[in-house]
């Protein structure tokens, strides 16, 4: 019944949708690119008309104003004037000793850090799950008709990372409950200033959160029953859409606690809420640490996802089993990749916005107390190409017709080593001044030319190209070209990385020869090069498979032991990666709780060491870990209950399919 | 976590190497019964004790705080691990046993030996804790205008100085401002020349003009272009209302964007990037402004004050002190400080006779003569540490009070072992212990009469 007809109806209404998202699309990228301009105009005329109201009424003699009137600490108006609005809460407390209470096992920051990084983790994971099911439900109901057994497989994938998901999420909720009770019983003084100021928003966040468990076991539990039908299976899908969508709500309006005491808005000097309070959620970091977070999640997900079918492959009992889990593993390890990419552009646009804040904050990132923390960063990002090139190298094993490209994996190896040592020579260390005497001066003679950004932008550029280009070859590992314009094809191929590489390198030593300010100008072209090679390089490659013929399928299953550890770095590194950036964004504050107006005036105030962080980073990885086996462990326990309610359901070792 | 405290990162280890050794007992029990022709009893025996070995580390590790767990973590319990390890790999080995040890188990080792590596990568790399800045306090007694200057250089560039790296004080000018003639950084004007340029600037077009015209007032900050009679009361300065160089770098910091150096401004160089320097989050007090002005008008001429107008504070103006919660921070020396501050911040006078520093008179501990001393103790039969030469003799009794207690031949008896604290590795520097070591290691008896 609903057939054929239905398909016309829901590629009609698919249209439909698409059409209208890409006619809002301009107005909200108008809207995320031009904040300022809007609240110059949209917010200011409407302050700007209660003040001259509220100044008529003072001079018709209807006595003193009763309106006090602050001006934003952030915002302006069309004129560059700080944007006036009416005083609407009281002033920044300052903290004295007893708004602060402590244990004596640990300092209150730091199990204050614990139970935010294991609920950051956590929501991250569960912000992530949602996204890939949508999109694997998606293919999966695309390619019901062509391939039924990839699609109820690609389904089989989606239900499972649910099912996970449903029990971090519980989880997630209660770390989060664990975190509210810590800032409550450790920071009373200033919970209670962000209580003061994000009152709406912490309700209508609890609402969301409640929508969001609605929508989520609708999701989950209607599953089978929605299966039955298409048209059910497509308001199922709908359903992962809305899911996320309240997630991304949910997210963004975490986050505007969390961006606003970095970069606060909508307040005056002494912290008095101005009465708007999209200035106080919308203040200037949050759009880009918004997108900054979802491309997180997506990669920090798909790492965890990547890392539980890795664990599955290597318990599998069976050839199927190890086949469908070595198969997850790529599939998370692609999603994984697919969120990694544009991140650094994200990264970016946030360190762009910082910098607009208070270039002596974007300053201390970089070059002040903050800057060793980068080179750390560099060292996880070389571990992260590492790890991704090894995959792939290793994943070319299984696949028929690879060993004519497997002879190039030690030559990218080499560039890589090269390339991560450079990127990880630093600048300057901190030396005593007899050995600052035997090397004559900060800088090592000839070691010390890597330390400099010409040189580390050209190691990282290379890295990324040397990625793409093996993700190429693995992508026609098993190809055999058939298309007549191969060879030029090929020729191009060759061309573009060729040209890449010594473009990259041109720049580089080039930057040496040009004053700082210009220098710095030279990381977009060198960016640019990589980037076509990324697009340039696969479209041509993707291209080139047409009618290509098959060496044969890929053998999943057979995936080596080092390829599968290879997704446990990864996984390892991002987790750790993404606890140290968190880290860095948070510490830049300094000594304050909210930037330049609520004095963090705790006996923690202090910035750590980078040793002090480094530990603590370590141990909220391997506890979030810990708790992610925890529950893997309890998702898995529905599972063997369903087999021994079911027995036929048992899979058949392969021997006996055979 | 305070050197009082337990470290997390290792009580978590500790933790999770016990669940890992009452894993392994378990899993070679339901080996021995599942197989009957493994002896149960022994191995069940060998893989108990280590079990309730390792139990007991982790009490003791409970009872630790974080200098002696890393210490306790590597040299005791990690070694614990590997025997684990081995034995349990023997016991696979010799009972040919194919079912080895599950995924699980070589993940967490995988797992944790990765993290464990990042945070061992991050406490190689240089150590740097920053304090916040103090909060105001009153100028106890009149200053001399070489100290006055002094403190501006300070709030510039901080007390402490690192050795190849730019140190930044409260102010954190060297972000973005170089000093010396040829140093640029491009972030913002090179500062050398510039009381001479101050004093110049009011005449110049552009100044009177750029972006703002003389007598404007700067939105964001109320400032009034070019008139110092107009500045905020706390800052004002005393005397003519004639617009001199002291009042042109008075509005500077207090308002950035009133005036901005060609190339150097936002927005077509009509707005500063330049925090308003009397405002969070610098927020320097009057006094402190001051200082830092009379700094750069006399930086360019070192030991000369004539150039500096900025009156000297009096006594109960507001100035910066250290803040009074600081005795309940933990201890920490950068090597930065000079060596009789160091010894005394470090407690050692408390239990030690010092030839050489003031009042260090302490008799709880050996006297330190350790340049005639240490060569004698290295060759004692008691000596069990591993030091060559009298440095590897200090730093090794600094940092292992334990490894030889020194006789007291004065009461008959050895000097208590275990008073010396074994914190010194987390309140030091390296920086700092060598220059403490180097101090220590030249200690001798003063010459008699």
């Amino acid at each position: 019944m609903l057939g054929k007809q239905t398909r016309r109806y829901g590629t009609l209404s698919l249209a439909l949708v698409m059409a209208f998202a890409i006619y809002l699309m301009p107005a909200f990228v108008t809207d995320a690119m031009a904040k300022e301009a809007y609240a110059g105009q949209a917010f200011a005329e409407e302050a700007f008309a209660k003040e001259v109201l509220a100044e008529e009424a003072a001079a018709e003699g209807e006595g003193e104003p009763e309106i006090e009137w602050g001006q934003d600490v952030f915002y302006k108006d069309w004129e560059g004037n700080p944007l006036k609005g009416p005083v609407s809460g009281h002033p920044a407390p300052e903290l004295g000793e007893s708004d602060y209470n402590n244990y004596e096992f640990a300092p209150s920051r730091m199990i204050l850090w614990m139970a935010n990084q294991q609920h950051l983790y956590f929501g991250s994971f569960v912000l992530a799950v949602p996204i890939f099911c949508m999109l694997i439900e998606f293919i999966g109901i695309r390619t019901k008709e062509e391939d039924p057994i990839m699609s109820a497989k690609y389904d089989r994938l989606a239900h499972d990372l649910m099912k996970v998901s449903l029990t971090a999420y519980s989880w997630t909720a209660i770390l989060g409950g664990i975190l509210l009770f810590t800032f409550i019983t450790l920071f009373p003084g200033f919970f209670k200033y962000m209580a003061g100021i994000f009152r709406p928003v912490m309700h209508v966040y609890a609402l969301m959160f409640l929508a969001e468990s609605g929508v989520l076991y609708v999701y989950y539990y209607g599953w089978d029953k929605m299966s039955a039908d298409p048209f059910l299976k497509w308001i199922h899908c709908s359903l992962s859409v809305l899911l996320n969508l309240i997630g991304t709500v949910l997210m963004y309006l975490a986050n505007s606690w969390a961006t606003f005491m970095q970069a606060p808005g909508g307040i005056d000097e002494q912290g008095r809420f101005l009465g708007n309070i999209w200035h106080v959620i919308h203040s200037t970091l949050w759009n880009p640490v918004g997108v900054h977070r979802i491309l997180g999640n997506i990669v920090f997900g798909g790492g965890i996802v990547g890392a539980y079918a890795a664990y599955h492959y290597l318990t599998a009992k069976t050839e199927e089993e190890r086949a469908h889990y070595d198969w997850v593993c790529y599939v998370a390890m692609f999603i994984c990749i697919f969120g990694l990419i544009p991140l650094p552009f994200a990264g970016y646009w946030l360190m762009k916005e910082v910098y607009a804040f208070r270039q002596q904050m974007g300053i201390t990132l970089m070059g002040g107390i903050m800057a060793w923390l980068f080179i750390i960063q560099a060292v996880m990002i070389g571990l992260l190409f590492f790890g991704a090139n090894s995959y792939l190298h290793n994943g070319m094993s299984r696949v028929k017709g690879a060993h004519r490209y497997m002879k190039y994996a030690k030559y990218m190896i080499l560039l890589l080593i090269v390339c991560f040592t450079m990127w990880m020579t630093p600048h300057t260390i901190v030396m005593t001044p007899a050995e600052l005497k035997a090397m004559g001066g900060a800088q090592h003679p000839i070691v010390g030319h890597f330390g400099v950004m010409s040189a580390k932008n050209t190691a990282v550029n290379l890295m990324i190209t040397t990625t793409v280009l093996c993700f190429l070859l693995y992508q026609k590992a098993n190809k055999k070209i058939t298309v007549p314009w191969q060879t030029i094809g090929n020729c191009w191929l060759t061309a573009i990385f060729i040209g890449a590489a010594i473009n990259i390198i041109f720049l580089g030593v080039y930057g040496y020869f040009l004053p700082a300010n210009v220098r710095v100008g030279l990381s977009v072209p060198q960016v640019t090069t990589t980037l076509t090679t990324l697009f340039v390089g696969t479209a041509i490659n993707i291209s080139m498979f047409k009618d290509s013929e098959s060496y044969g399928e890929i053998q999943w299953g057979t995936q080596s032991k080092v390829g599968t550890y290879a997704i446990f770095l990864l996984a390892i590194s991002f987790t750790w990666l993404m606890g140290l950036m968190g880290y860095i964004r948070s510490a830049v504050r300094l000594f304050w709780h909210v930037t330049e107006v609520v004095r963090d005036n705790s006996v923690d105030a202090y910035t750590l060491t980078i040793g002090e962080a480094g530990k603590m980073l370590t141990f909220n990885t391997l506890f979030v870990w810990t708790q992610f086996v925890v529950v893997f462990w309890v998702a898995s326990l529905t599972v063997k209950k369903g087999a021994a309610q079911e027995p036929e359901a048992v899979p058949v070792p392969a021997q006996q399919q055979q | 976590m305070l050197p009082e405290q337990a470290d997390i990162l290792w009580t978590y280890m500790t933790l999770a190497y016990t669940l890992f050794a009452f894993y392994v007992f378990g899993n070679v029990v339901q080996h021995c019964r599942e197989n009957e022709r493994v002896n149960g009893k022994l191995w069940g025996g060998i893989f108990g004790v280590f079990a309730v070995i390792s139990f007991f580390e982790t009490v003791h590790m409970f009872d630790l705080v974080q200098g002696e767990q890393i210490t306790f973590m590597f040299q005791y319990q990690v070694l614990t691990v590997l025997a684990i390890l081995l034995t349990w790999g023997i016991f696979f080995k010799s009972q040919d046993i194919q079912n080895q040890s599950p995924p699980i188990i070589r993940a967490f080792f995988f797992w944790s030996t990765v993290s464990i590596c990042l945070a061992g990568y991050t406490n190689w790399l240089p150590q740097q804790r920053s304090d916040p800045p103090p909060k105001a306090a009153a100028v106890s007694e009149d200053l001399t205008m070489e100290e006055f200057v002094e403190m501006g250089r300070v709030i510039v560039f901080g007390a402490k100085q690192v050795a190849g790296q730019k140190s930044i004080g409260k102010g954190q000018c060297p972000l973005c401002h170089t000093f010396d003639p040829g140093d640029h950084i491009g972030r913002c004007p090179n500062l050398f020349g510039v009381q001479e340029r101050s004093e110049k600037k009011k005449d110049e077009e552009r100044y009177q003009t750029h972006p703002m015209k003389i007598g404007d007032p700067e939105p964001a900050t109320g400032i009034v272009k070019g008139t110092p009679d107009q500045v905020p009361e706390e800052y004002r300065r005393a005397g003519s209302p004639d617009f001199i160089g002291e009042d042109y770098l008075r509005e500077s910091l207090m308002c950035p964007t009133c005036y901005v150096v060609k190339g150097y401004g936002n927005d077509g160089d009509t707005k500063s990037p330049m925090p308003v320097i009397s405002k969070p989050p610098i927020s320097l007090s009057p006094v402190e402004l001051n200082a830092v002005i009379a700094w750069l008008q006399s930086k360019d001429t070192p030991g000369e004050f004539a150039n500096v107008t900025v009156p000297l504070p009096t006594a109960g103006s507001t100035a910066e002190e250290a803040p009074a919660e600081d005795e309940e921070r933990p201890v920490f020396v950068t090597g930065n400080e000079p060596i009789q501050d160091m010894i005394n911040t470090l407690g050692c006078p408390l239990c030690h006779t010092i030839p050489g520093v003031e009042g260090a008179m302490g008799a709880l501990g050996p006297v330190l003569h350790e340049k005639t001393n240490a060569p004698a103790r290295m060759k004692d039969p008691n000596y069990k540490g591993s030091a060559k030469n009298t440095k590897e003799y200090v730093k090794e009794s600094i940092l292992n009070p334990s490894a030889f207690v020194v006789f007291n031949e004065e009461a008959g008896e050895a000097y208590p072992d275990g008073l010396m604290p074994t914190t010194f590795s987390e309140m030091l520097s390296v920086q700092a212990l060598d220059k403490l070591v180097d101090f220590i290691s030249q200690t001798e008896a003063p010459p008699e009469g």
